[in-house]
């Protein structure tokens, strides 16, 4: 074919596949243009990619997850990695502790954690599983369970239940000015309405989709893992945060980033562990002085959602413990604690009304915690040995250990 | 609510349905109507009204004007005025209504809420120019209250305050006045917030358009006022065009279109084309854009050329993006909407630039501004007054600022300067293509830093440092001119005897699965359009 003169006739094209089917002028002026057939085609390729590809990543990429494993710090918004950990899950036997940090470990080393201790005083290695994501709350872990935790059905889950986030309207997510979080992806995007999340409906329905298609999550396992959280063309965009920004990443190769291993937490982490600066008591004096304005249960978004999640996590046939706390009752003034105390209770009358087994352990000694929630190290090992001084807790751990096949 | 995002594809999925299920009645055009009006009222409910005003009015004018004589032929105003003797009720009706209408609107802006005094004001002068007209049929008079109600409305809404704050400075600092002219968000009705209609120059140009051309006796009237409103908020190009013509755009609401198969497959196509332009070159481009023009003092001349040319592309992808998917939208419909774009960075003069770049408004500009200004008809000097006039005015159409007056001046200069160019037979025969492609890319890129730049201050500054810093690391990723160069090159093959080699079954197939690829993989999250502010 020459070149045309005429730029009109350039314009023009037939139907594809079809020569000589003279079709109106001015279709596109590029050759993109596909039948029916050719649509079909298209779709059955990308329908097979989409489907395909998070399988076929799981074979490739390398994951280990050794002795007292948890997500690192930085993939804590890989939800789809959260998945991959627990179908890893391989002995009947094992138990998964579900919370936020403060099952993660906030202050401490994989090896300071509640499920670290729990397993040293079974003497077992990795029976106890850290299923703890940092930054969750009720009303995220619910959406993290839901979607990403069918993996853990059927088996034994010590699930915590801190009630730091029921300590005002504003950690209970119900106040009306918008108000950012994290985890906003797992949050209930459209029921029930969480007043201070304002996200669009684009967002919200894209939240959604990312939930239900596993692509788009392993998309996301792709981006958090190797691109900084970012999607690849924001990554080559990237500045190192300096001033002036340098761009490091401008003239890289981005697919040489995809390793192919999933990133692990440092071997020395500065940020946690007895040598960290941060891993120090919550205060000298051990006395406090925080007042705060507890939610009331029944309107309380946060129980609710944690109510959805033992709800959800029975119907999949899991056999539940619920550890409450204990959250750190010495920065409270003493009028806040007998109210803190009742909320306790109030928890307790739910739970044991809906027959969960539940523990409130008692609060650890002051110079155990690093805040307001989160234990130290000794507060970990402390912990892990009132539980299993627990009576209940010994027999719902054994119960499950007699009855397993 | 934007193509590229969920809430559009559920809305799809459900006028799509009973549209098809509708297309044997005749409701389906009130589906239609209702669609359109939900899809613009998704930005903000308010605004319908003001659609819904100027599709009303620009209705009822031209069946007022369709009742007027053609010929001119003087009508007895006297026993009109006295005996309200009209030989056309319909006339009389609106006579009678007009002047209630004026009287009311004087009425409620004398002694009404004070809030909407400026409103009524302009609506009684609309009421009484409309008793003018039906008191004299006159055609011209209609066509008068037309121009004037939508272009009022398009001045208030996106030049008030261009106006007021220039004529204000001059007041205070040339003239040494105390007195300001009062800032538009004060005479808004209600205290509503004063916000540009998303769309706004797009539906009352094609609105206006219709007026225009039934006043020159181009197009029939249009005798269904749900058929017109169809016309005017047609969804898929109401935001940001195409600007459709009524002898294209009417006559297809005429009946239910039928729809082939092969009208799905090119509405599908053209939609992957827009959808992959926008997020997948456009916003990635404009990330390197913002970044420099956000700040152009701190960057040296490599990076402000890089980013005056990736914002060429960006903005030809973004808009010519939005245009593909609207036009793939319709045409899943069944709807044809015209070409916008026509690989306008190949052209090779200013002239050819601006017949390929937005063509709906180039043609819109130079059938009802060029042309009626004299067009060509009047020698060298006139033409290129009547050329720079239109571009001028095309330019002010984009916004309200300085910078796009000079964008505009230098595009007109830039016409000029190439159509005279042209005449020599050197610059036609001896220059390869090629190079006058890559001069008027490089002039047009030059005209978009003032396009581009927040304020004159800043593309003066763009300007200076190109010529005056160094050219160091610009920071441009390597990904991002690689996906430009790709695309040009694109371009050139597509107008090139290579071509056929892009139509191949396979090479087709395979740029569309590789499109959906690089979107579900790479895409980052879209933003809004940038003509939308337009």
């Amino acid at each position: 074919m020459k070149p045309s003169a005429n730029p009109n006739a350039a314009r023009n094209e037939s139907a594809p596949g079809k020569a000589g089917d003279a079709d109106p002028p001015y279709f596109a002026t590029n050759t993109v243009r596909l039948n029916l057939r050719q649509w079909a085609f298209v779709g059955g390729v990308i329908l097979a990619i989409v489907l395909a590809t998070p399988c076929l990543w799981k074979h490739l990429e390398r994951f280990d997850i050794g002795t007292d494993y948890r997500i690192p710090y930085d993939l804590s918004k890989d939800y789809w990695l959260f998945q991959r950990r627990m179908e890893r899950l391989d002995n009947p036997e094992q138990v998964v502790v579900i919370g936020d940090s403060v099952v993660w470990g906030e202050y401490v080393l994989p090896d300071g954690t509640l499920p670290h201790f729990l397993d040293r005083e079974t003497d077992a290695t990795n029976r106890f599983i850290n299923g703890g994501v940092n930054g969750l709350f009720p009303l995220a872990l619910e959406g993290l369970i839901r979607s990403y935790g069918g993996p853990i059905h059927d088996r034994k889950v010590i699930l915590h239940c801190n009630l730091l986030w029921m300590s005002s309207p504003k950690a209970d997510l119900q106040t009306e000015k918008e108000e950012k979080f994290n985890h906003p992806k797992l949050v209930p995007q459209f029921s029930p309405r969480i007043p201070c999340y304002r996200a669009d409906a684009n967002v919200r329905l894209s939240n959604v989709l990312e939930r239900r298609v596993t692509f788009f999550g392993w998309t996301e396992h792709v981006q958090t893992a190797y691109f900084n959280q970012n999607s690849l063309i924001d990554w080559t965009l990237a500045d190192d945060g300096g001033l002036p920004p340098k761009f490091p990443n401008t003239y890289n190769n981005p697919f040489s980033q995809i390793t192919m291993v999933v990133p692990a937490a440092p071997v020395d982490d500065p940020l946690r562990g007895p040598a960290s600066p941060r891993h120090k008591p919550w205060s000298t004096t051990g006395e406090g002085t925080s007042r705060f304005d507890w939610v009331d249960l029944d309107t309380s978004l946060q129980w609710g959602a944690f109510q959805r999640l033992v709800n959800l996590l029975r119907e999949r046939g899991n056999d539940i413990f619920v550890v409450i706390g204990p959250l750190n009752e010495h920065t409270m003034i003493p009028e806040n604690r007998v109210v803190f105390r009742k909320l306790v209770e109030g928890v307790r009358e739910r739970l044991d009304a809906e027959q969960v087994s539940n523990f409130a352990p008692e609060v650890l000694p002051s110079d155990f915690y690093g805040d307001t929630s989160h234990p130290l190290t000794e507060g970990y090992a402390l912990l892990a040995k009132r539980l299993f001084e627990e009576r209940q807790f010994k027999e719902w751990l054994e119960a499950g250990a007699e009855s397993s096949p | 609510m934007l193509f590229h995002t969920w809430p559009f594809l559920i809305f799809m999925l459900v006028v799509m349905p009973v549209f098809l299920a509708l297309r044997r009645t005749n409701f389906w055009i009130h589906w239609l109507l209702l669609a359109s009006y939900v899809f613009y009222g998704w930005w903000n409910p308010y605004y319908l009204v003001l659609v819904a005003y100027s599709t009303a009015l620009d209705f009822f004018i031209v069946l007022l004007m369709d009742y007027c004589p053609r010929d001119g032929t003087p009508v007895d105003v006297r026993g009109r005025l006295t005996r309200l003797r009209f030989d056309n009720a319909v006339l009389k009706r609106a006579y009678l209504i007009c002047g209630a209408g004026a009287l009311a609107s004087i009425g409620v802006a004398a002694f009404g809420e004070a809030t909407l005094r400026p409103m009524m004001t302009g609506l009684a002068l609309i009421f009484l120019l409309m008793t003018w007209g039906a008191l004299f049929s006159h055609r011209k008079t209609w066509l008068v209250v037309s121009l004037i109600n939508n272009l009022s409305l398009l001045v208030f809404f996106k030049y008030a305050e261009f106006f007021t704050d220039n004529l204000n400075y001059i007041l205070h600092n040339w003239l040494q006045v105390t007195t300001s002219f009062p800032e538009p968000y004060t005479l808004m009705p209600f205290g509503f917030d004063y916000l540009l209609p998303v769309g706004i120059s797009f539906y009352t140009f094609q609105s206006m358009s219709y007026t225009i051309d039934f006043y020159f006796g181009n197009i029939h009237r249009e005798r269904s006022l749900v058929r017109f409103a169809s016309f005017v908020s047609f969804f898929p190009q109401l935001v940001a065009g195409p600007i459709e013509r009524a002898s294209n755009l009417l006559p297809q609401f005429n009946s239910a279109p039928p729809i082939r198969r092969q009208d799905v497959a090119d509405g599908l196509s053209l939609f992957l084309v827009g959808l992959f332009k926008k997020l997948a070159l456009a916003n990635y481009l404009s990330y390197y854009v913002d970044r420099v023009y956000d700040d152009p003092g701190s960057y040296n001349a490599s990076a402000l050329v890089l980013a005056t040319v990736a914002f060429a592309w960006q903005i030809y992808f973004d808009f010519s993006g939005y245009t593909d998917m609207a036009r793939g939208v319709a045409r899943i419909m069944g709807f044809k909407l015209m070409l916008n774009f026509n690989n306008p960075y190949l052209a090779t003069g200013l002239g050819d630039f601006w017949s390929r770049w937005h063509i709906s408004l180039s043609t819109w500009f130079r059938d009802y501004v060029y042309i009626p200004l004299g067009g060509n008809r009047g020698g060298k000097l006139l033409t290129y007054r009547n050329l720079f006039l239109t571009l001028l005015i095309s330019a002010i159409w984009h916004g309200a600022a300085w910078t796009f007056v000079i964008w505009g001046a230098l595009h007109a200069v830039g016409c000029v300067v190439t159509r005279e160019l042209e005449r020599s037979e050197f610059y036609r025969e001896r220059v390869p293509r090629f190079a006058k492609q890559l001069m008027v890319f490089a002039f047009v890129c030059f005209a978009w830093i003032f396009f581009r730049a927040l304020s004159l201050d800043d593309a003066l500054l763009v300007v200076e440092r190109i010529f005056t810093t160094a050219w160091s690391d610009p920071y441009c990723p390597a990904l991002m001119l690689g996906l430009m160069a790709t695309i040009w090159l694109y371009q050139f093959f597509y107008e090139s005897h290579w071509r056929p080699w892009l139509q191949l079954k396979p090479v087709r197939v395979g740029l569309a699965a590789g499109m959906i690829l690089y979107l579900l993989l790479f895409s980052s999250e879209g933003g809004a359009f940038i003509y939308f502010q337009f």
